[in-house]
Parts: structure tokens; sequence; C-alpha cells
């Protein structure tokens, strides 16, 4: 059994190596059921996270390796990877990173200066600039591809016949027409016991593990995960009761990107609330965004624009949500005129 | 008879951080007393008590006890050996930021000569209490160095004997207790019913079995009718803190911005109080326990020392060659300061003398990861402070709370990117007194302009009233004068 830290880990790059290992049974799950596709991403992925964190320090003349090895673009490369459809083709995985690593953290001032999310900028750039890229070449987990179609797949060669959009888009578009029941016809949801679908639900689960090891090392608290997985109960259960007319709760929590959200993005420190308060105020606005945009807007998922949205109001929550200093009758609330 | 009963705090430090404490470095060795030195110095202005006058001149010889160094506070400093004033000149301190300053520099005379004050019989007028303090030179001997008998008012309810010793390694208190618990408990029944003090609280961290069972021995020994309630503590930085420690104790949470004493609570350190009864005996305290300890040290362990003593002499005391030592830490490795010249004289408040091996780490940068404010015992965010102060904005960081901060520095242990948090903490609050003297100057300096412009305005009106008065009296002489021709005509 090992002992549970007393303190986060006291070196930065045990906190990245921590959580890139708590990925690991995501990664593994996502292989199983999505192909070998999430592993050429993630290589891809994390090469040019490194190679542009090279060229942006050198741009910057600050020493390459020290910077390079505190694994925060292995990190940042990891996490944008990981949220591309797995069948993306290879300039698609090159541009995300990329974006990421220049646009989401390097143009601020590198580690630690980024008002944004780095991996949900790059995200964000992708949905907006690859629009048709990034929402219909998702596997589906029935269909899991071979090593040689997963390759074809990443050389801009895709079979249509193995991808398609989310479950949580194709539901948003089809209820529109059909009942829950019809719905649940579909090929994406064919292999589905007690409502859930394996592929979709492993993963699901991995993240979820991986997100607990997290907190049992005092990497991350509980605040953000719970903030936004409840907000997202609470609002989908209140407004999505009925399957038949809008996407019901299991589909919003399982499928998309909620779980690995809710522990490995809005769980970043730098970009997101930092009081315990704030992170539970800062994830559940991120819940609320979500919900939202899942189902008043065009995006097949709405996380990466939730969580740009709400890093903008991170120095507003942060000046509200100050713990009460010891001593002092009441917190101090606002900017004080100091932005 | 003196009663006590002695129970388990049951309060939560906010905060805080379980450091390895390597206490039992210093305490395997017997406590000794130092061999004189040949040199002694006392920093006019850095002793402790404000800064001061000398009270003797080069040339003069003085006994042990001797008073040398008259502070703008009222605290007398007195010579800790008797030997000969040599000089008064600009010689090493042991300071965090000041390298040299004046000093009374003493050469130590083979045979040692005592000059004491006529004890007092207790009970006496407690006025003749304060007046002792201020003649023994009794300063807080906890770190602070504040002048004791500033802080006995009338009207104080709690009476608290920190012996918490929170800080790692640090073993001066413990090895005090153990050795004088006696005069501690006599010190504090004496002060206590001075002034009228109905309860003394002694906070001690629980993992210090021997100075506990000495203050049990020392209680039922006493021939005072106190009472005293004894409160373990965890062993948890910084549960010594003066804040931290009344309110584990009492559960007062003292006010931002106000000391423990407006609350009511006197807070006293057990070598001040000892000291006291010392005092109370005709003896001025010139001598005090310093901890040597870190593994650099070849035989770490506790020295009575005179103030004043060179720390050389001190490193030596404990077998290890000073030369191998780049630097070494004037109190311990969470508060203390570093300080390469060797032949400043401890002071007053030099409680430990920490060698360690250290590790350079390097320093990266804040990734706001939040640890910094788990840790602070005052709920501040240390990481929004960081940023402020990084980006030259003192009144931010104001705003955050930095006032607020007691550099403890349990940030600094927990920061996965080596940032020295406390450091910039401490030099934003040396920045904004700074800034703050700088405006009373200015203040000062335009209230003085205006005066002036007044007095000048008044002046020139006073003088133009005068002249006006003068030209209506020669106008007045001038027309009799003509009404007078005319009238002749």
């Amino acid at each position: 059994m090992i002992r549970r830290p007393a303190y986060p880990p006291r070196e930065t790059v045990l906190i990245m190596r921590t959580v890139l290992t708590s990925l690991i049974p995501a990664i593994m799950s996502l292989t199983i059921f999505f192909g070998v596709g999430v592993l050429l991403n993630l290589v891809t992925g994390i090469a040019v996270a490194l190679l542009s964190e090279a060229i942006c320090l050198k741009l910057r003349r600050r020493p390459v390796m020290p910077a390079l090895s505190d694994l925060s673009a292995v990190l940042t490369g990891s996490l944008i990877a990981l949220s591309l459809p797995q069948a993306a083709p290879w300039w698609l995985v090159i541009a995300a990173a990329a974006s990421s690593i220049i646009l989401g953290k390097h143009i601020y001032g590198g580690l630690g200066q980024n008002p944004l999310n780095p991996a949900m900028l790059g995200y964000a750039i992708m949905i907006i600039s690859a629009p048709v890229a990034m929402t219909t070449l998702w596997i589906n987990p029935l269909t899991t591809p071979d090593l040689s179609s997963a390759l074809m797949s990443f050389l801009g060669h895709g079979n249509d016949a193995i991808t398609g959009a989310t479950t949580l888009d194709l539901y948003r578009t089809e209820f529109v027409t059909m009942t829950a029941v019809e719905i649940m016809r579909h090929p994406l949801f064919q292999r589905a016991t007690l409502g859930l679908i394996y592929g979709y639900e492993c993963v699901a689960l991995a993240y979820f593990l991986g997100g607990l090891w997290l907190i049992y090392q005092r990497v991350i608290t509980w605040h953000a995960p719970v903030g936004f997985l409840a907000t997202l109960v609470v609002v989908s259960a209140f407004f999505s009761f009925d399957p038949d007319t809008s996407t019901p709760v299991w589909v919003h929590l399982i499928a998309g990107a909620s779980i690995f959200s809710a522990f490995f993005i809005l769980t970043d420190p730098v970009s997101g609330a930092t009081s315990p308060k704030g992170k539970f105020v800062f994830a559940a606005g991120v819940a609320l965004l979500t919900y939202l945009i899942r189902t008043q807007g065009q995006y097949p998922d709405a996380i990466a624009f939730s969580v740009l949205l709400m890093n903008f109001a991170v120095p507003t929550i942060d000046h509200y949500t100050r713990p009460r200093i010891i001593g002092r009758k009441t917190s101090v609330r606002g900017s004080g005129g100091h932005l | 008879m003196a009663k006590y009963q002695v129970r388990r705090c049951d309060r939560q430090l906010e905060g805080g951080i379980h450091l390895e404490a390597f206490k039992y470095m210093s305490t395997i060795e017997a406590c000794i007393f130092l061999k004189t030195p040949s040199i002694l110095s006392f920093p006019l202005h850095f002793s402790g008590g404000g800064p001061g006058d000398p009270l003797v001149q080069v040339g003069d010889h003085v006994s042990q006890g001797t008073p040398i160094i008259q502070c703008s506070s009222g605290v007398i400093h007195a010579a800790s050996r008797s030997g000969m004033v040599t000089a008064i000149t600009d010689y090493p301190i042991t300071h965090a930021s000041i390298q040299t300053s004046k000093c009374i520099v003493i050469e130590t005379a083979g045979n040692n000569i005592r000059d004491y004050l006529p004890p007092l019989d207790w009970p006496c007028e407690p006025s003749m209490i304060v007046q002792r303090a201020v003649e023994a030179g009794i300063l807080g001997l906890g770190g602070a160095g504040f002048p004791s008998f500033k802080k006995w008012a009338d009207g104080i309810q709690i009476l608290i004997i920190n012996a918490a010793e929170c800080e790692p390694y640090l073993t001066a208190d413990d090895t005090l207790i153990r050795i004088d618990a006696k005069s501690m408990i006599r010190g504090a029944s004496i002060l206590s019913q001075a002034l009228e003090i109905p309860t003394i609280i002694i906070g001690i961290e629980n993992n210090k079995p021997e100075a506990l069972e000495a203050i049990e021995t020392a209680i039922a020994e006493s021939q005072f009718s106190c009472s005293f309630d004894i409160v373990l503590v965890e062993n948890k930085y910084p549960s010594g803190g003066e804040r931290q420690l009344v309110w584990l104790t009492t559960g007062v949470e003292v006010a931002s911005g106000s000391q423990s004493i407006e609350a009511g609570i006197l807070v006293h350190n057990p070598g001040t109080l000892t000291a006291l009864s010392r005092a109370i005996d005709g003896k001025r305290l010139t001598d005090r326990i310093v901890t040597l300890t870190g593994d650099l040290i070849t035989s770490p362990r506790n020295l009575i020392a005179p103030i004043g003593t060179p720390l050389l002499s001190l490193i030596r005391a404990t077998m290890t060659d000073p030369e191998v030592l780049d630097s070494v830490t004037i109190g311990g490795p969470m508060v203390g300061y570093s300080i390469s010249k060797y032949a400043a004289g401890i002071t007053k408040t030099t409680n430990c003398l920490l060698a360690r091996d250290l590790k350079r780490k390097v320093e990266n940068p804040c990734i706001r990861c939040g640890a910094c404010a788990s840790v602070c015992p005052v709920a501040l965010q240390p990481q929004q402070m960081i940023f402020a102060l990084k980006g030259d904005s003192l009144d931010k960081a104001l705003h955050e709370g930095l006032v607020d901060c007691i550099e403890c520095a349990a940030c600094n242990a927990v920061c996965p990117s080596n940032i020295p948090l406390a450091e910039w903490f401490q030099f934003g609050r040396f920045e904004q007194d700074k800034k703050d003297q700088e405006k009373n100057l200015a203040s000062r300096a335009r209230e003085r302009f205006e005066k002036r412009n007044e007095r000048l305005t008044r002046l020139a009106a006073e003088q133009e009233a005068k002249r006006k008065n003068r030209q209506g009296k020669a106008t007045d002489a001038l027309n009799k004068a003509r009404q007078a021709r005319e009238k002749i005509k």
C-alpha cells in the first residue's frame, strides 16, 4: 500500500510526471477501444509540443534543456492529443499541438504565465479552422481499426465506414427527429448494456481512476472535479430529464470529454482559479457553459470554449473567493483597484 | 505549593507543516559553559531595545554586569565579562542585512569580577520589578528582542510561556527548561503576581517529554501559589509562532495588525522568564544559551555563552573547523539568516547557529499549484502575492494581505518550484516600511513647509501693519506740523 503523501510533490517535474502517469490507464483503454490512432496522435503531439517549446525558447533566448525536462510540454502535448479525434490526420495533430504551445503558452511568457489553458486553446483553434476533421473523424468503438487502417487515417486517407460523430454529437442531432429508443438502435449504441457503452464507459472510468489517483497524490484537489461534475449532473438532470427530447444525463457525463476535463483540464493550476472555493466556482461555471453550448450551440462538445471563457473570468473569481485571512473578520473582496 | 494540569490541545493549526525535527542532534551532548573568549563585542544599535549610546569609553575597565550601553527604549546592556574596552568602532555584527556597525569591543581579563545589583525581596512594589527588568537588560529572548517591560501593562488576563520551540534543529529553550525550569517557573510566578495575571499557560510541543517532566517537577517544588495550565500542542510548524500559540492555547484569534498584548495576552519565551528570575536575584542578563547544530558541526550541542562571544569561539567549541563552513545560519532553518563573518558577536536574541550542507536548488516559474496556500498558517495565498511582487506591484501584494504574513517560511518548504517566497515577502514588507517612513518624512516636511509659509506671511503682515502704523504716525506728525505752521502764519 502506498501511503498518501502529506504534501504535494516537491518538484514541478514530479507534479507533471504524476499527471502523466495517471493518464496511462486512459491511454490504454483508449487504444484498446479506439485503435492505435490514439498512440499515433499521442507520439506526434508530444514530439511537436517539445519541438515547438524548444523553438520558442530559442527565439526567446532562454535555456532550452531545463524547460524541456520539466515535462510541462510533454503534458500539454499529451492532453491536446487525447482531445483530438482518434482518426485525426497528421496535420491536425501537428497544428493543434504547435498552436497549444506557441499561442497557448509561449506567447504569454512560458510556463506559469498563460492565462488560458494551452490544450483547450489548441483545440478551439482547430475546431474553428478545421471543423469537419474535428467532428467527423471519431472512431466508433464497435469498429476498432487495426494498425494499417489507423495508419491510413493518420496519413489522411480516412475510412468513412469506421468514423463519424461522437455519441454526444449524434444524440444531439438525432433526438430532434427520433425517440430515445430509436436513437439507441444506432450502431454507436449497439453494444450498450444497461444504457451505457463499453468503449466510452471504460475510457471515462479510466480517466476517473486517474483523477482519483491525482487527488490521492495531492496534485489536484477535489474542488474542480466535484464542482464541474455536480453542476453538470444537476443542470442536465433538471433541464434534460426527458431522453426523447434532450440529451440525457448519462450521455453528458460518459460521452464527450466530461470526465477527462473534470480531472485533467479544469485542474490546470496556472489558468484556473486558485483558492479552493474559486476552483469550485470556476468548475461550476465551466459546467454551466458546457451544458448551454452543448444544448443551444452549434458545436458537438463545448468544454474547450467553456474553459477558455471561464479562464477569462479567473481574475475576477480569484478576487471574490479569497480565504479569510486569520485575524481578520472577513475575507478581502474585489480587486482593490489593482488589476 | 503551585498546582498544574496538563492537557492536550484540541485545536487545529490553520495550515502548518510537519517538518523533520532533527532535535536529537544537539541534545545528545550535555550543555556546557563556554570558556570566556578573549574578545567580546556589543553592537551599540543592534543589541536589542533600539539604538543605543555607549556608557563607557575606550580604556575603561568593566566587570561582568557593568552597564555599557543605554538604549533608546531605556534598556541597559551590561558587559558580559570583566575586561577593558579596547575600541568603540565599526565591527562585524550578527544581523540579517547589515554587515558591520558600531560596536563596543572588550578584551576580557583573566579573572572575572562580577558586579551585582542588590537582590530584590519578593513581594515588593511591582514597579521595582519593571525597574529591575530595565536595569538588567531583559529582552524577549525568543528572537524579536522586544524590551519585555514594554509589554507589562495593567489588565493582562493570560500569561503564556511559549515553550513550543517548533522550528527544527533548535533545542535552546528545551535545554534551558531541562536544566533550569525552576527559574522559569519562579520568573513566571513573580511576574504574574506583580501584574495580577490570573492565568498562566505553558504551551509546549508534545515532542519534549524531558522538558515537560522538568516543568512538572519545578512546579511541584515551587513555593508560589500559582496554578499552571500546561497545553501540549501538536509538533507542527509554526505552532510556536506567537499568534499561532495564542490561538492553539486560548482560542483567541489576535486581530490583524494588532499584537496579542492588545488582546490582554502576554507571551514570553522561557529564557526571558528565567532571566527575570535571575535579575531579581541581582544578576544582569549577561549570558544566554545557544544551540550549535547541523550536519557540518562536528559535535553539536547547546552552550551557555557570554553575550558578545564571537561566532568563531562557539564554532571552535564544537570541534568544528570554521574554514570548512561557507556560512552559518543564525536562527533556525526556517526563519534564520546566513552570515559568513565569524568575528561577529552573539546578541541576546541569537538562539542558534546552524551549519548545514545545503544543495542549491534551481528556481522554476510559479505554476500556482497552491501548495504554499495550503500550509500558510494565516490562510494567505502566497501564489498571488508573489505574482504581484514579481510584477513590481507592492500595493497589490498588500491588498492580498502581505502585512499579515508572519514570515514563517512554511511556504518555502513546500514550493515545488523552489521559489524563496518568504524572502520576497520580507522584501515587500521592508519596502512598505520604507515607503511609510518616507511618507511620514514627507508629511512632516510638508507640515514644516506649511508652518514656515504661515509664519512668513504672518511676519510679512505684521511688518506691513507696523509700516502702515509708522507711516500713519509720520503722516500725522507731518499734518500736525503743517497745521502748526499754518497757525503761526
